[in-house]
């Protein structure tokens, strides 16, 4: 292992500083940029999906986990080798890492963690509304976001109208119908109620001449890829993959986490497709409740641990690279002993994408949609302004 | 005050009285468990678990070998093994032993008092287990307990097969105990698995308001090392829950101040100082509110809920007439969103939809056959309506959140499947009559309903109109 303790993040900070003092000069507006965010449920395992390369700490205490032929990405980490579509955006400058990065939070319980992960908060519960649709209300981004799940996620609250696509198999019923329901709802009051009958009464996805589609989370993204490149489409889209929470049989390759990120990876090419060319104005960041602990459990399974990655791809990405502060993987180096450490809030990274798509200076983001947490900008590092 | 019918069950049907007091007519259907009203087949959970057995060991340990090299064959082979081990069939029939009691029995109130706690202690999507055996466990182990203390039911769902294997107590073996030594000798490492022990505190008993920390989770985790299903390699890990001293962590553990001695009593000391905690029925008063009432409970709702179970030491029959009357005394005032399982129901009920294929219909099937399209329709209405019981993604079970089921999308299953439901009523529901007496019955502003729908001709329009008003979405 070459990697030594590194700090370029935090001299990014500094930058920010000193950026602090004059008025921000904001990129173009006029061409329209997308954010995506997908969630990965259960903790996904960072040192499964970008494990480093020659650790005897690592591989002593997984050794039933490590995993063969892995992709080399640079000389201290390396790719889960079934992440092939991920590993293309890399080899085109459209795929980055952060690593040993997670929200600030270190309970380990999946549903506080959850929660704090789609609100950005401290305190589970304790906010109604997510980061991103917060983000999107500070853009005035009303109507603009689509998640590809049935329930609408908790990520996009705070800004009303956002759409949702989960294909039903029935056509729905006549315009009149809705039409009626929606003055009924308005007249009552029911504003949230009316806002999603518009959006129904005009959606044109549904129109699929009547073959009912496919609910997979590959076809869903080529999906969004289209309507996201419409000029008047939706310029964010959130995804939910689920399985990560593996306690057993956690697998090498061929095992249960991979299956996971095989769906991560599988989004990933998707949306590419349906982009096309858009993709160069796209920014798509993985999110997650925690990391899993670095040793093995009984079960050939991993525990809630902390720290973890985030993928990210797009050509808003300034070029292929692990970014990290990498604590090590020492017993004192371990969170509480024994989970890899967070050394970057993963909200700086959101905050800083949402800065730079949406065009809004960083201290907005930070004070507005984070309560002036202490975070880093670092838009200039990760992204094309 | 008519939503209140709505409110705690899911409305009168037709061929219900209207009640001279609906107080009275709700509490007195939660004292006594009565027999199931589904009159087909029922089987009991060991019954089931052997089907699972039979699934899990024949693809585990025959077919993937066997097939190894042969995809397309393991793939025949193995739906051969679905059917012979009625995969897709007894999830099908629970559903229908469930519904029946929402529809067609004396107790509707009960029946939706049950889907809150089988939602309480869930047993989330994993495995096939809501294939072969999650709906019996939420027969035997928590309907069976709605005429019992809160304790018991949190005992035996704790040592359930079902939530012990769901939340991988199996894997949870004492880093100190006689097996984790064992395993030391041959080079291998085995440990405590938390994940029980926290959803046991977080989830079923205290949560997180009682202030525990992540070493109490650790030796609760402790105190519950060894309790997991006799293993035996034909029956892998579907045997009986049993209390393994090899996987026991020795010593003494401490849990939120308390002290435990070691061994199979401990977990079940344990858990009484649990359910005893003021945190726990606080908890548990501030979730029925929230199911019946209002997203946001407030503490003079939760109160007397809290003394009920104070005064009757957690006797769920009076939790659950406390809790009615508190939804009796706030029903004009607050109106909750109903999730899509309560929703249709509802709409089963007032409208007489023919929502549940007949017994005798359903007891057609044979093992080993493929379940004809319509002995599996509530599996798939479920699955398309967003909310199939027995599959939430998450231990914490279905959200009891109204925003959580707000939009677009579940909005669109409402309008298109309330549009199906009315034409599975009978010919006789399917007049005007029938709708102006049913709105009558269930809605305080039935003038004003009636309006409403009269803008549209037709009556399935009428129908899908009434059942996608806001009076009906939230009751």
């Amino acid at each position: 292992m070459k990697i030594s303790r590194r700090n370029f993040l935090k001299g990014s900070a500094t930058t920010l500083f000193l950026a602090g003092f004059n008025f921000p000069v904001l990129a173009n507006t006029d061409k329209k940029k997308n954010l995506v965010v997908i969630m990965l449920r259960g903790g996904m395992d960072g040192l499964c999906a970008v494990p480093i390369i020659g650790d005897k700490n690592f591989e002593k205490k997984r050794k039933d986990l490590i995993l063969d032929e892995t992709i080399k990405l640079n000389s201290d980490f390396a790719l889960h080798p079934k992440l092939k579509n991920f590993h293309n955006l890399w080899q085109n400058n459209l795929g980055a890492i952060v690593h040993a990065t997670n929200i600030p939070y270190t309970k380990r319980s999946h549903f506080d963690g959850q929660n704090l992960m789609e609100t950005g908060g401290h305190t589970p519960y304790s906010i109604k509304t997510g980061w991103l649709g917060r983000g999107m209300k500070l853009a005035e981004l009303k109507g603009d976001g689509l998640a590809l799940a049935l329930p609408m996620p908790l990520l996009l609250r705070g800004i009303p109208s956002n759409d949702n696509f989960y294909p039903s198999k029935k056509r729905l019923p006549r315009t009149e119908l809705l039409q009626l329901l929606k003055s009924v709802y308005t007249d009552k009051s029911e504003h949230d109620l009316a806002n999603m009958m518009e959006i129904i009464a005009n959606r044109s996805m549904m129109n699929n001449g009547g073959t009912s589609m496919s609910r997979k989370n590959s076809s869903l993204a080529y999906k969004a890829g289209l309507e996201l490149k419409k000029i008047n489409g939706p310029r964010v889209a959130v995804f939910e993959v689920d399985g990560f929470d593996t306690h057993a049989a956690q697998g090498g390759v061929n095992g249960s986490h991979s299956d996971s990120l095989i769906e991560m990876d599988s989004i990933f090419k998707n949306l590419e497709k349906g982009l096309g060319s858009e993709i160069e104005n796209t920014l798509v960041l993985t999110l997650t409740e925690f990391g899993r602990t670095i040793k093995q459990n009984g079960g050939r399974g991993t525990e809630h641990g902390y720290g973890s990655a985030i993928f990210m791809a797009g050509g808003l990405l300034k070029k292929s690279q692990v970014y990290t502060d990498w604590p090590g993987l020492k017993r004192k180096e371990l969170f509480e002993g024994r989970d890899l450490n967070s050394t970057i809030d993963a909200r700086s990274v959101y905050a800083s994408a949402m800065s730079t798509v949406f065009d809004i200076d960083f201290k907005r983001i930070q004070k507005e949609v984070f309560w002036g947490d202490k975070l880093q900008n670092l838009s200039e590092k990760l992204f094309k302004s | 005050m008519k939503n209140f019918y709505r409110k705690v069950a899911f409305g009168l049907g037709p061929d219900e009285k209207v009640p001279s007091d609906p107080l009275i007519w709700a509490t007195n259907q939660l004292n006594d468990i009565p027999e199931f009203s589904w009159k087909g087949k029922i089987l009991p959970e060991k019954k089931l678990r052997t089907y699972y057995r039979e699934w899990v060991y024949g693809d585990r340990k025959v077919l993937r070998k066997k097939y190894k090299n042969d995809k397309d064959a393991y793939k025949r082979e193995k739906n051969k093994l679905r059917h012979a081990t009625g995969q897709k069939f007894w999830w099908n029939l629970e559903l229908c032993i469930r519904y029946s009691e929402a529809l067609k029995s004396t107790s509707p109130v009960l029946a939706k008092l049950w889907y809150f706690w089988g939602n309480h202690f869930a047993i989330s999507e994993k495995d096939f287990l809501a294939q072969y055996t999650t709906g019996a466990y939420q027969r035997e182990i928590i309907r069976a307990n709605m005429n019992q203390n809160f304790e018991k039911m949190a005992q035996e769902a704790t040592i359930g097969w079902s939530m012990i294997h769901h939340l991988d107590n199996e894997q949870n073996i004492g880093p100190k105990s006689q097996e984790a030594q064992w395993a030391r000798e041959k080079g291998k490492t085995k440990g405590v698995n938390e994940n029980h022990a926290r959803e046991l505190l977080e989830l079923h008993t205290v949560s997180p308001d009682c202030g525990y920390t992540q070493e109490d989770v650790i030796q609760m985790a402790y105190i519950m090392s060894g309790w997991r299903p006799k293993w035996g390699k034909k029956r892998l890990e579907t045997g009986d829950v049993h209390f393994n001293p090899d996987a026991h962590e020795p010593g003494t553990k401490t849990v939120l101040g308390k002290k435990y001695k070691r061994g199979r009593k401990s977990l079940s000391v344990a858990i009484t100082d649990l359910v005893n905690h003021p945190s726990c029925r606080k908890f548990i008063a501030m979730k029925l509110c929230r199911y019946l009432i209002t997203d946001n409970p407030t503490e003079e709702m939760m109160q007397p809920i809290i003394k009920a179970w104070e005064k009757s030491d957690g006797f769920l029959p009076e939790v659950h007439k406390a809790a009615i009357e508190v939804a009796f005394n706030y029903s004009d005032k607050y109106n909750k969103f109903q999730n899509p399982e309560n929703w249709l129901l509802q709409m089963s009920k007032m409208a007489d939809v023919d929502l549940i294929p007949s017994p005798s219909f359903m007891d057609l099937y044979q093992l080993g056959n493929k379940p004809i399209k319509d002995q599996r329709s509530l599996e798939r209405l479920m699955d398309e309506l967003g909310q199939h019981p027995y599959l939430a993604k998450q231990p914490n079970g279905w959200s009891d959140i109204s925003e959580d089921w707000m939009s677009p999308e579940l909005l669109i299953r409402r309008l298109v499947y309330a549009r199906e439901a009315y034409y599975k009523k009978s010919g006789k529901s399917q007049t005007t009559e029938f709708y102006e007496e049913m709105i009558e019955k269930n809605y305080d502003n039935s003038g004003e309903i009636l309006k409403i729908i009269d803008q549209h001709r037709e009556l399935v329009h009428k129908h899908v109109i009434l059942f996608n008003l806001p009076e009906t979405l939230k009751s």
